[in-house]
């Protein structure tokens, strides 16, 4: 057997037989080469094939990891949950893998009705690798899908957030959306924070995360919004807001705002008026501001606690009087002017302060800025840069400004702790971790005129605080009525009204301070009225007999306590302190 | 010579590769196990974050308040007044010393058949 090119068949053989061998081996070397060749060919070309392929970077492409992304449960102050994560099934399909459209939209229409057969067939049809059907199911449901059997149609699991406290904390919290992300409140911060970091390195998936501690005593917030649920129907209010501070920390204890909203459901955040009225919420505070205002008097030292005013005239600008709600129209005391209050009197106080002085005392309190907080929902406050002679006389009693109630909440809290602003916190601190923070407003001594000041309100006769005083007897609550009137159609009305109550307790040694608000209160009676005592000021005072014992404050009826926060030089002019 | 070493080879990576085998098809056999055991395990994670989220919801205030609302009358409970808190205080201070002779008086009473203490259960009303 002979092997030569060309195919060309010689009649007689002259190679010999080694030669003839030798060809056969070269021959066959080619084969085996061209094999070769062939076969890394072949490897080559499906290397460049897989690297033409395009990744899915879509949600619905994503890994499983990436959708089970965890986030850290959220804890109150004392250690109970307000937000975990709980792991639900998820309804996906591949399309590619549906071999009958139609039988799969009906199977699943039979335990998913709600879906519409339409938007479903749509879903099916086609070639993709991966399309989300229904997030967030229950375990039953999965049961019942899995047992029709439709071929291309399967489950993942997903994280989902839940909120136990359900509304009672809404507005804290805020909410995440179906892909885990928070969308609101202290969620959204924490996704700007660090968790979206810590998402995006791949830590956060699958793995429990170290729990975030919030200030918020659940307790107290449960008494706040139980109390403000209760003012909406006692008082047919259409709002009602409130919040507590730790006056030496800036910790919030409680913020509730009415009408609010179920974070487990984010939908319902959308209805309008559920917006955040403590913080994103801006109102014409009210005589609640004379506190400021006296404050600012009294720190400055052209104004003594002593010193009296003439309130017996209106205080005319021009065309207008500004005159006093049930006015007393005599010298009054500044004691006197804060307990009846005057605003003819604060006005006289401001005044003999000077109004850029006044103006100077606003900004170092921060009244024209937003509040450094964490919730995300904040609205600049409206203070006019420079006031005349009319707007600082209207502002000393707190009309022509707005600010947020949380303004006034730290404004509160530095007045009664010694003279410290602190920038309020959701976060768990330590009064060693705020002390670094304290940026010094007034002088100690002027906080401990406003802690008698706030006190005498409450239980001098005549003081506008003395409803509030009623349920929280021997818890030494004080604080000041604030009761504005609403802007209707360019005019001040006087039966639609913002009602405010600032207060802190207990004031022989304050540890709390609170603001309440409720938003056009009627009258809980006929022998009642809908200034800010009757509803926002008795509002405050059952809060305060529900949460004092859980903050460990304990009563006291002997009075002495109240007596020593007497500053001496008012026993001239008030022999027995009140 | 050379022929023996071949098959000796031979059979030597017979040996092997039966061995290898048997490894690789245990080996996938501890995998599908360790797969069964995660894929419980995160079953279990998974019952246990509802269990958690249950146990957070039972433990709210605003859970639990109305369920002692529902049963005030019952139990004979109600908001805490302020005059239901007492401190240390206002607890007497233990007498110097004890008074003797009204303790032997007591003493003396109770031998002699007349115990005070039913005058009181008698006036009350308790047998």
């Amino acid at each position: 057997m002979t092997l030569t090119a060309d195919g060309h068949v010689p009649t007689i053989s002259l190679d010999g037989v080694r030669k003839a061998r030798g060809n056969l081996t070269q021959a066959r070397i080619r084969w085996m080469i061209l094999a070769l060749v062939l076969g890394f060919g072949a490897v080559g070309g499906r290397l460049v094939q897989l690297g033409m392929v395009e990744t899915d970077t879509t949600i619905e492409g994503q890994t499983r990891d990436a959708i089970t992304a965890t986030r850290p449960p959220i804890l109150d102050r004392n250690g109970l949950e307000m937000a975990v994560d709980i792991r639900v099934p998820s309804l996906y399909a591949e399309p590619r893998r549906i071999i009958d459209i139609e039988e799969a939209v009906t199977k699943l229409r039979t335990v998913l009705p709600d879906l519409s057969e339409e938007w479903l067939r749509n879903r099916l049809t086609g070639d993709k690798g991966f399309v989300w059907l229904r997030r967030e199911l229950t375990p039953a449901i999965e049961e019942q899908v899995m047992r029709l059997g439709i071929p291309g149609i399967d489950f993942i699991t997903e994280s989902k957030r839940f909120y136990p406290a359900m509304n009672e904390a809404s507005h804290v919290l805020g909410s995440t959306n179906v892909d885990n992300q928070g969308i609101a409140g202290i969620e959204r911060h924490m996704d700007t924070e660090s968790i979206a970091l810590l998402q995006e390195l791949g830590l956060a998936r699958g793995n429990a995360l170290t729990p975030v501690e919030l200030s918020i005593d659940m307790r107290v917030q449960h008494v706040m919004h139980d109390q403000l649920v209760d003012a909406m129907t006692r008082y047919q209010a259409i709002a009602a807001a409130g919040a507590m501070i730790d006056i030496y920390t800036g910790e919030i204890i409680a913020l509730a705002s009415l009408p609010d909203f179920n974070p487990n459901d984010p939908a319902s955040a959308l209805v309008k008026d559920t917006f955040n009225r403590v913080t994103s919420g801006i109102f014409e505070p009210g005589s609640i501001f004379k506190t400021v205002t006296l404050a600012g008097a009294l720190d400055s030292g052209l104004v003594r606690i002593t010193d009296d005013f003439d309130a017996r005239y209106g205080v005319r600008f021009g065309r207008y009087t500004i005159d006093d709600f049930h006015g007393k129209h005599r010298i009054l005391s500044l004691p006197e002017v804060y307990k009846y209050s005057s605003n003819i009197g604060t006005i006289r106080i401001m005044q003999a302060m000077g109004k850029d002085n006044y103006r100077a005392f606003l900004s170092r309190l921060k009244f024209d800025q937003r509040v450094q907080f964490e919730l995300p929902e904040m609205r600049v406050p409206s203070v006019p840069k420079e006031f005349s002679e009319v707007g600082a006389a209207t502002a000393s009693f707190g009309h022509g400004l707005s600010v947020s109630p949380l303004h006034m909440l730290t404004a509160y809290a530095a007045l009664v702790n010694g003279g410290n602003y602190i920038a309020p916190t959701l976060y768990k601190r330590s009064v060693a971790a705020a002390e670094p923070l304290y940026e010094r407003v007034i002088q100690p001594q002027t906080s401990a005129y406003m802690r008698y000041l706030m006190r005498l309100n409450a239980i001098s006769t005549g003081g506008s605080g003395s409803q509030m005083n009623k349920a929280a007897q021997g818890y030494r609550v004080g604080g000041k009525t604030g009761t504005a009137e609403k802007v209707v159609d360019g005019r001040y009305s006087s039966n639609k009204v913002t009602n405010f109550f600032a207060s802190a307790f207990p004031l022989d040694n304050p540890r709390y301070a609170m603001v309440i608000m409720v938003d056009e209160p009627k009258a809980e009676n006929p022998q009642s009225g809908t200034t800010a005592g009757w509803n926002a000021g008795t509002l405050t005072g059952r809060v305060v007999q529900r949460v004092a014992p859980m903050l460990g404050i304990a009563p006291d009826f002997e009075g002495l306590l109240d007596q020593q926060i007497v500053p001496p030089e008012v026993r001239r002019i008030f022999p027995e302190g009140y | 010579m050379i022929r023996q070493l071949n098959i000796f080879l031979i059979c030597t990576s017979i040996v092997m590769l039966v061995g290898v085998y048997m490894l690789k098809f245990s080996i996938e056999g501890t995998a599908a196990e360790r797969t069964q055991l995660q894929i419980h395990i995160s079953e279990q994670e998974d019952d246990l974050t509802t269990l958690k989220a249950d146990w957070a919801v039972l433990n709210q205030p605003a859970y639990v308040e109305p369920i002692v609302r529902r049963h005030e009358a019952e139990l004979g409970v109600s908001q805490v007044q302020q005059k239901q808190f007492g401190s240390f205080a206002d607890l007497p201070m233990r007498p110097a010393k004890p008074d003797s002779a009204a303790m032997d008086a007591l003493f003396l009473a109770i031998d002699a058949g007349i115990d005070p203490i039913d005058a009181i259960l008698e006036l009350e009303g308790i047998e």
